[in-house]
């Protein structure tokens, strides 16, 4: 139904409706319990860490618990029975053992409980700052994930998806909409698991050839055994642990393995390296280390006799090697040529079978620094290890360095497994963009009469965006993600972080190249799944016989509150530099997770009444949401002010109003002009463009060639009939 | 009369008729440097200009009093900067690109073509300028 009216004429029980979803948007937010939790300060660093965290409920039966032991650490817990004292498992806090970032950037703190048979007893996330748990999905969703893991094996494959037994995969269900969430609270788990279960003698230890080495009776200088890999660099700068830059590194470390001939020799000198190497059991390795930049220690100031040099470890694959005091040698001098000048230094010996594990030089090894982090905003201090990767040059090993198989990422295995679906859903992208791309041939079929030419591709469009996209994929595309991107570009980029949702990778690829060839409209006009949901409404509320309740609002009121979704999101986007859970929460103006994501029935009811008092208004006004409100639609619609290509217009636009009558986007204005940021490319105006019946200048020129016997020429590019050029007669030829 | 085809009418900067090298020259230019001599002429521009980095300078001292001082006042200054540049560019190229960018039509900016030009400009430069610093460690967060 047109609306020609100026004044706004909305039925009393539509305002009552809207002003009712607004009150809600505004009623009280129920807040996740670990959302954000203050921690005690000394919770990563107490030797009892079961006085500061609720131990008891991780592994039931333990009454006691040890402090603080192994690396990385854990504690083990005890109970009573008939006056003994009986292992019962232990307990782990992730941070200790690992940083993974969630979905947000930082770590999932959990507190972890495994039997003494390396079965999970117990989870309790401690702390999280992940936005979607925060309001979107209830907290009890992670809880009941993580609950998952009770009674199953550590040494298990245990992965996000289905269970593949073919594979010996034991599958976990993700929570729909925070897939990025719980991939990472799976590396959490089985990370820590397999750590300490490794260290308390649970798995069995990876064993790995011991290497062979070459040797060859050249003595290479410092510089040459940089170049090759044979000593390696470890840097940190103060930024990197939260200090401001003074321009001197936080500490600078060199190492190297001196068990290799050539090497050993050519750092230590021949006979300090016999010597060394006589002191040396089976299956013990040496490496050295310098400081050559930097003041802080790499034994650190609080060793004492007996202990665990705490800042220094090496990692092979998941096996961890520590260094106590009987360890430790001192470094005399470094013999080669060229070496920096240093002020600590320390020969380590690497001691496998003490740590129950193995070591082999010939595979791949990381030299870790370990310190803490301080957030310069909270001033709180978090785990950090900064490491790097040393392996062997293959010229030193006999056969070469041996094939290592490397882990397939989790981002690429959410690729792998959920191939057919992201091969389909890539298909509709390029379907989509294909179709708008031969839209001519499309509005051209049509008439104003009959725009199912066009409308058969765009109705095919919204509903397998609204079913498979919104209902089953949950790929809606949200300004949470554009606030995430922001801050992401500005504090940590994390390709995998966004690889590990393909759905919202390729949908934002697709964005981005439409919104620059066509504009906003291609997204949010064609494949939003909530806009798609939101004119479909429409569409069929004036099929069922709503239409003479259906309206728009008038030119000059629309054309006010348009720039409410401006504001909407400047104000998010304004509020995200100051507190992004905070922009979090206001998101919620969005009831995409509402609908799709957590469902309509699932939330609490302001959010229900919301979403559903939105979806109810779209049976009588198009778009309501997505023309007045949708911050994304306001982020997307300023760069279409710089869209390559936009729709034809003839000059009798100006005064013709044809086109702007039929918008339902209101985003023709008086002079027949569009507003690229409003249009949402419905191509209503492109059907009449060419439509012979409908375009009144057209109309009027079919009309005077009928009326003058002149034949009615194609409709050009320029959307005028192709003007009749006389040709003169030809002259007869003249022989 | 209107001219519909274009979101408003159409405009020719001086450089419009320059062969393709100067073209893309005064283009680069133009991103680069908001000013002209009749825009300087206009007095409402300084007025502009004051609100503008009293605007900038209060977002990076809210800023700072967070505890945010490094990034916040590169944040707060570039915004700052941006609201500033709007305001000059509305009185010294009040103009945009309309259509393809390799194009040669140009248009009167309105208000909010310009808050989407110099919006969407600065956070390209921004973004690039910011991790230049942050990569070379200058800027700490």
């Amino acid at each position: 139904m047109l609306q020609d009216d100026p004044k706004m004429n909305m039925p009393a029980p539509l305002r009552k409706l809207l002003t009712g979803a607004a009150l809600a948007l505004c009623s009280a937010l129920a807040l996740a319990d670990a959302y954000n939790a203050e921690l005690p300060a000394e919770l990563n660093t107490a030797p009892d860490l079961c006085r500061l965290a609720p131990c008891t409920e991780v592994l039931p039966g333990a009454t006691e618990f040890s402090e603080r032991k192994g690396r990385p650490f854990y504690v083990e817990g005890y109970a009573h029975k008939d006056g003994q004292r009986e292992l019962v498992g232990y307990v782990m806090l992730s941070t200790d053992i690992t940083d993974i970032p969630a979905y947000s950037g930082k770590p999932v703190i959990t507190l972890i409980g495994m039997d003494s048979t390396g079965r999970f007893a117990g989870v309790k996330i401690l702390k999280h700052s992940e936005p979607i748990l925060l309001l979107g999905i209830p907290e009890s969703a992670l809880v009941k994930f993580n609950d998952q893991y009770l009674g199953k094996f550590v040494g298990d494959k245990i992965e996000i998806g289905r269970t593949r037994p073919e594979e010996e995969i034991i599958g976990l269900d993700a929570i729909s909409g925070a897939t990025v969430t719980v991939i990472a609270q799976n590396q959490v788990m089985m990370t820590s698991g397999t750590a300490v279960a490794r260290q308390v003698g649970i798995l069995e230890p990876v064993v790995r050839e011991p290497a062979r080495f070459i040797e060859t009776g050249r003595t290479p200088d410092w510089a040459a055994l940089v170049k090759e890999g044979s000593v390696q660099r470890l840097t940190v700068r103060p930024e990197d642990v939260g200090l401001p830059r003074n321009g001197e590194p936080f500490i600078e470390l060199w190492f190297g393995y001196l068990n290799q001939p050539d090497v050993g020799r050519a750092l230590l000198g021949d006979v300090p390296w016999r010597k060394l190497m006589e002191r040396l059991g089976e299956n013990e390795h040496a490496l050295f280390v310098i400081r050559s930049g930097g003041k802080e220690s790499f034994k650190g100031s609080g060793f004492v006799r007996g202990g665990i040099y705490d800042r220094v470890q090496i990692r092979q694959g998941a096996d961890t090697f520590t260094f106590r005091d009987l360890d430790y040698l001192n470094l005399y001098g470094l013999a080669a040529a060229g070496a920096p000048a240093y002020d600590e230094s320390a020969i380590f010996i690497v001691r496998p079978e003490h740590q129950a594990a193995s070591f082999s030089a010939a595979w791949p090894w990381k030299f870790a620094f370990l310190g803490n982090r301080v957030d310069r905003a909270t001033g709180q201090r978090s785990f950090a290890s900064f490491d790097t990767e040393y392996w062997l040059p293959a010229h030193y090993l006999q056969g070469g360095r041996p094939h290592i198989e490397q882990p397939v990422p989790p981002w690429l295995r959410v690729w792998q497994t959920r191939a057919l679906e992201i091969a389909l859903f890539a298909a509709l992208l390029v379907a989509v963009g294909i179709v708008y791309a031969n839209r001519d041939r499309l509005t051209r079929a049509s008439t104003h009469l009959n725009k199912w030419p066009v409308n058969a591709f765009k109705y095919s469009a919204w509903l397998i965006s609204i079913g498979y996209v919104g209902f089953h994929l949950m790929a809606q595309p949200s300004i949470t993600q554009v606030l995430t991107w922001f801050h992401a570009l500005l504090f940590q980029w994390k390709w995998e972080l966004f690889l590990t949702d393909p759905f919202i990778f390729l949908f934002w690829i697709f964005i981005i190249v439409t919104v620059f060839l066509w504009g906003r409209g291609l997204f949010c006009g064609w494949l939003c799944p909530f806009g798609s949901l939101s004119e479909l409404l429409y569409k069929l509320g004036g099929a069922i016989g709503l239409k003479r309740f259906q309206f728009k609002l008038s030119k000059p009121l629309h054309d006010r509150l348009k720039w409410v979704k401006y504001a909407v999101f400047a104000g998010l986007l304004g509020v995200s530099v100051f507190s992004m859970t905070l922009a979090e929460m206001l998101a919620e103006v969005e009831p995409f997770k509402t609908t799709f994501l957590v469902g309509l029935l699932n939330r609490s009811w302001p959010y229900t009444l919301f979403a559903a008092g939105l979806l109810g208004l779209s049976v009588f006004i198009e778009r309501p949401f997505c023309k007045y409100l949708c911050p994304l639609g306001a982020s997307l619609a300023m760069p279409s002010t710089f869209r390559w290509f936009g729709l034809r217009r003839k000059q009798e636009c100006d005064t013709c109003k044809a086109c702007a009558k039929g918008c339902g986007s209101l985003a023709i204005d008086k002079d027949g002009r569009i507003d690229q940021r409003e249009c949402l490319l419905c191509l209503d105006c492109m059907v009449l463009y060419t439509d012979g019946h409908g375009c009144p200048p057209l109309a009027q020129e079919r009309k005077r060639r009928t009326k003058a016997g002149l034949p009615l020429t194609p409709i050009g590019a320029d959307g005028y009939y192709i003007p009749i050029k006389p040709v003169p007669a030809k002259t007869p030829a003249t022989v | 009369m209107v001219n519909p085809t274009m979101p408003t009418d159409p405009v020719e900067p001086p450089y419009a008729g320059h062969g393709a090298l100067g073209l893309i020259a005064a283009e680069v230019w133009d991103h680069l440097w908001p000013w002209s001599r009749t825009g300087f002429a206009r007095q409402r521009t300084l007025q502009a200009a004051g609100l503008a980095l009293a605007a900038g300078a209060t977002v990076m001292w809210v800023l700072a009093a967070l505890g945010r001082l490094d990034a916040g006042a590169v944040i707060g200054w570039w915004f700052g900067w941006s609201v500033f540049e709007v305001i000059v560019r509305l009185g010294s190229k009040p103009y945009v690109k309309e259509g393809p960018w390799w194009g040669r039509r140009y248009r009167k900016a309105t208000l909010m073509d310009m808050v989407c030009y110099v919006g969407f400009k600065n956070l390209l430069i921004g973004a690039t300028l910011f991790i230049a610093l942050k990569s070379t460690g200058a800027l700490v967060l």
